[in-house]
């Protein structure tokens, strides 16, 4: 029996506040660990959705939800924004195996796990829903033989971007069509006159001041493949040869298209470098639309992604199509769309992977961020209208973009290639010797062999039909 | 031994007994509080430090990539490291590199500005503020600052370079000046390390600066025989977790140059996360961050190792 009489209720407040404190902690942790990405309450199917993207995006992919839940009773869905680290984040949830039901994926993770069994193969869904089946075959992440990773819900393509202000001469404009694109000559003259110093000079002007450049004909920056990657491929280059087994970088038709981004900025002085563009990575660089805007270069090979942001300014912008080697071409890629193999309601899932990929789901196609990828918006006259007869998309994007994705475009080999994220590691800082200018293209791209050979390990499949 | 005896001793064991078991119960029971206050402490670093770097040293041991089945492989992660993984090196030396510059900048401008800000001046308390301000500026917007002082067309540098008729520089965007750069920004950061110079230059005993005057020493040497000696258990402190810090930098290369050109800015912990994150291997990355950790220690042990040469204590041995 205690002597004290306080000694009691403290020693009991003592071991409970103890124990509190041990299962608070407990508890914490748990939650850390987290819960289920799906639950089901009162017979309620209650699926995640993971993206990324900016606030426009963000706005269109709550709309989709919403809308897919008003059509689709007894299902929630709960939208998670990742505008960064994405990569990060996946990772996080696949080691704690809380990967959502559906979401966004770029490429080389969508692979990765799809062989590992994290994401459903959805080869056996694509007959089911239109919005799959009105797709070419290679408009799948194939991993084996009907076994496909995803397919993404939007395309995008590299365009001529150019500010119509500057172009008061017909006959400089860049071309709209595929088959009068200009020569690689054609494209240097013609960025070489809008090239002005301080001083209103332009290089081929004695007393042209290099280090003082107020506007440039060009921006084509090397730091991402949507400039690079089209151009080898016009020129009959590719990275690897067609099995994807063997490093082809250095074929003089390669060499020739890095040499001439090279000489763009170093040689001709018509192209800023990528100090001179504000960012190594075009991810510090002013946006093409402020370049465009603010005259400090008059053309610029981007993304057509870009046309929201042009849609949003008062830019008078323009749509060109690539300048060809051999052949017109420009590249296609789009990020993947990945099910959860682990999801507890697949029904729903694929229910909301279909509706989310469906090109008339979303306001982001009108906006001018997205292309869709169904076959129909590129051949059926009113599909085309239906996203493009719009002000953000002019009068020529008919021709630069929707006919030129449907008749000249290849695949980013990023989306097909395997190992990429190995390969990626030493082809960038090899590409940014090359941008900086200190290096020729032919020794820089001589180098790279013995590093990236070892590291093709071969292409993904596309069968030619579905 | 008679009854009395034995009766007086028997008590005296008890009251003894009874003293031992008093204060020995006023000891369990502070033991316990100190024990439960300090224990959310003690779970922080269980839960979040000590077994995540348990974890990782067994991963370590994996070639775990994220999503699949880890398998064991023994030390063949460290053996790659130094045998076949040139990125390894690569990032170990522009990282040394960068401690190289930065630490010793660092720590200069902060002394110096410290000792500055310790003169008896008219708005030192303004002075010390504006002084301290930029460390107030989150990480990544002072990268992003800096990204534009540091452009070759209109940033500030080459903008006043240029004014003065001095050569240009390609900064960030260079590979040779790109870790120069980074280490001209680093000490722009010094503002914690002024702060704790100031504190540590204000324990200074005025007795002994007379000493020196009276002795017909001037500025100099009472810098040099009285600040310098006097302030080196502080200049020790901030070299240890200096070096620490730069060995850590991620920043820098995360925002401003992912690594570039040519690698010639990527920081070991922005190869491990690269290897952790973009290449998803886990494994390997748990090999980088323990490899990292003994290289740090060593460092910290060989400097610790040292300061018995040429740290002073005035306490002498009360270290």
């Amino acid at each position: 029996m205690p002597t004290d009489p306080r000694s009691l209720p403290r020693g009991l407040s003592r071991r409970s506040f103890l124990g509190a404190g041990v299962a608070a902690t407990a508890g914490l942790g748990l939650f850390g660990c987290g819960g289920q990405s799906t639950t089901k309450s009162g017979g309620q199917a209650n699926l995640q959705f993971m993206y990324w993207g900016s606030a426009n995006e963000k706005a269109a992919i709550e709309q989709m939800t919403k809308a897919f839940e008003k059509s689709h009773s007894g299902t929630k869905v709960q939208p998670v924004h990742v505008p960064g680290d994405y990569e990060t984040k996946v990772n996080t949830l696949v080691a704690s195996n809380n990967l959502p039901d559906v979401a966004y994926m770029t490429a080389p993770t969508a692979y990765r796990l799809a062989e590992q069994g994290k994401i459903a193969n959805i080869y056996p869904y694509i007959e089911k829903y239109s919005q799959l089946s009105g797709r070419k075959p290679q408009n799948f992440f194939w991993y084996g033989d009907k076994q496909v990773a995803g397919t993404p819900a939007a395309s995008e393509i590299s365009l001529l971007w150019y500010n119509k202000d500057l172009f008061t001469d017909a006959s400089m404009t860049p071309p709209a069509e595929a088959d009068k694109a200009w020569s690689w000559d054609q494209l240097l003259e013609v960025a070489t006159a809008l090239t002005l110093d301080q001083n209103g000079k332009r290089p081929s002007d004695s007393g042209f001041k290099a280090d003082r450049i107020r506007q440039f004909g060009l921006s084509a920056p090397l730091s991402t493949q949507w400039t690079w990657y089209p151009l080898i491929r016009s020129n009959g280059g590719d990275v690897t040869d067609e099995s994807g087994t063997k490093y082809t970088l250095n074929s003089p038709e390669c060499v020739k298209v890095f040499q001439d981004l090279q000489d763009l900025i170093y040689k001709h002085k018509v192209a800023p470098s990528p100090a001179q563009l504000g960012g190594g990575d075009t991810a510090n660089a002013p946006t093409t639309t402020v370049q465009l805007q603010t005259k400090r270069v008059a053309m610029a090979i981007d993304g057509q992604w870009t046309l929201l942001d042009m849609g949003e300014s008062d830019l008078k912008y323009g749509i060109g199509v690539l300048p060809t080697y051999q052949e017109p071409i420009t590249q296609e890629a789009g990020s993947c769309r990945v099910m959860s193999s682990s999801t507890k309601h697949p029904e729903q899932a694929i229910e909301l992977y279909a509706y989310s990929v469906d090109g008339s789901n979303s306001d982001l196609f009108k906006k001018g961020l997205w292309m869709p990828v169904e076959t129909k918006y590129y051949s059926d006259a009113s599909a085309i209208d239906a996203w493009t007869k719009n002000d953000v998309h002019p009068p020529e994007y008919r021709t630069a973009a929707v006919d030129y994705r449907l008749n000249n475009s290849v695949r980013d080999f990023t989306q097909v290639l395997k190992n990429v994220p190995a390969i990626q590691e030493v082809l960038t800082p090899a590409i940014e010797q090359i941008a900086t200018g200190k290096v020729p293209a032919k020794t820089v791209l001589d180098g790279l062999e013995a590093k990236i050979q070892p590291l093709l390990k071969g292409r993904y499949p596309i069968p030619n039909s579905i | 031994m008679t009854d009395e005896v034995a009766i007086r001793r028997t008590a005296v064991t008890r009251a003894a007994r009874k003293l031992r078991s008093g204060v020995s119960g006023q000891s369990r029971l502070e033991r316990r509080w100190g024990l439960l206050l300090a224990l959310p402490a003690i779970i922080g670093f269980v839960v979040f430090s000590l077994a995540p770097m348990a974890v990782s040293a067994v991963l370590s041991l994996t070639d775990w990539t994220i999503g699949s089945t880890p398998s064991f492989v023994g030390v063949d992660n460290y053996v790659h490291m130094f045998s076949q993984d040139p990125l390894f090196l690569k990032s170990l030396g522009v990282t040394t590199y960068y401690t190289l510059g930065a630490v010793p900048l660092t720590l200069v401008v902060a002394f110096a500005i410290a000792m500055l800000l310790n003169a008896k001046v008219r708005g030192l308390g303004v002075y010390r503020t504006i002084y301290y301000l930029p460390t107030l500026v989150p990480s990544v917007a002072n990268a992003v600052l800096w990204l534009w002082i540091f452009n070759p067309d209109f940033g500030l540098l080459n903008s006043t370079l240029r004014q003065l008729g001095a050569p240009t520089s390609n900064w960030v965007f260079s590979e040779t000046a790109v870790v120069p750069s980074l280490i001209l920004m680093s000490s722009w950061g010094f503002g914690n390390i002024m702060v704790i110079f100031l504190a540590g230059l204000q324990g200074v005993p005025r007795h002994l600066y007379e000493a020196v005057a009276i002795d017909g020493g001037g500025a100099w040497r009472q810098f040099r025989h009285v600040t310098l000696p006097m302030m080196t258990p502080v200049l020790f402190y901030n070299l240890v977790t200096s070096i620490i810090g730069t060995f850590q930098v991620f920043n820098q290369a995360y925002i401003m140059t992912q690594g570039g050109p040519n690698n010639a800015s990527t920081f070991y912990v922005y190869y491990l996360y690269t290897t952790a994150f973009t290449k998803s291997e886990m494994g390997y990355a748990s090999a980088l961050a323990w490899a990292l950790f003994v290289i740090v220690m060593v460092i910290t042990v060989a400097l610790f190792r040292s300061s018995n040469r040429w740290v002073y204590y005035e306490m002498g041995a009360a270290r």
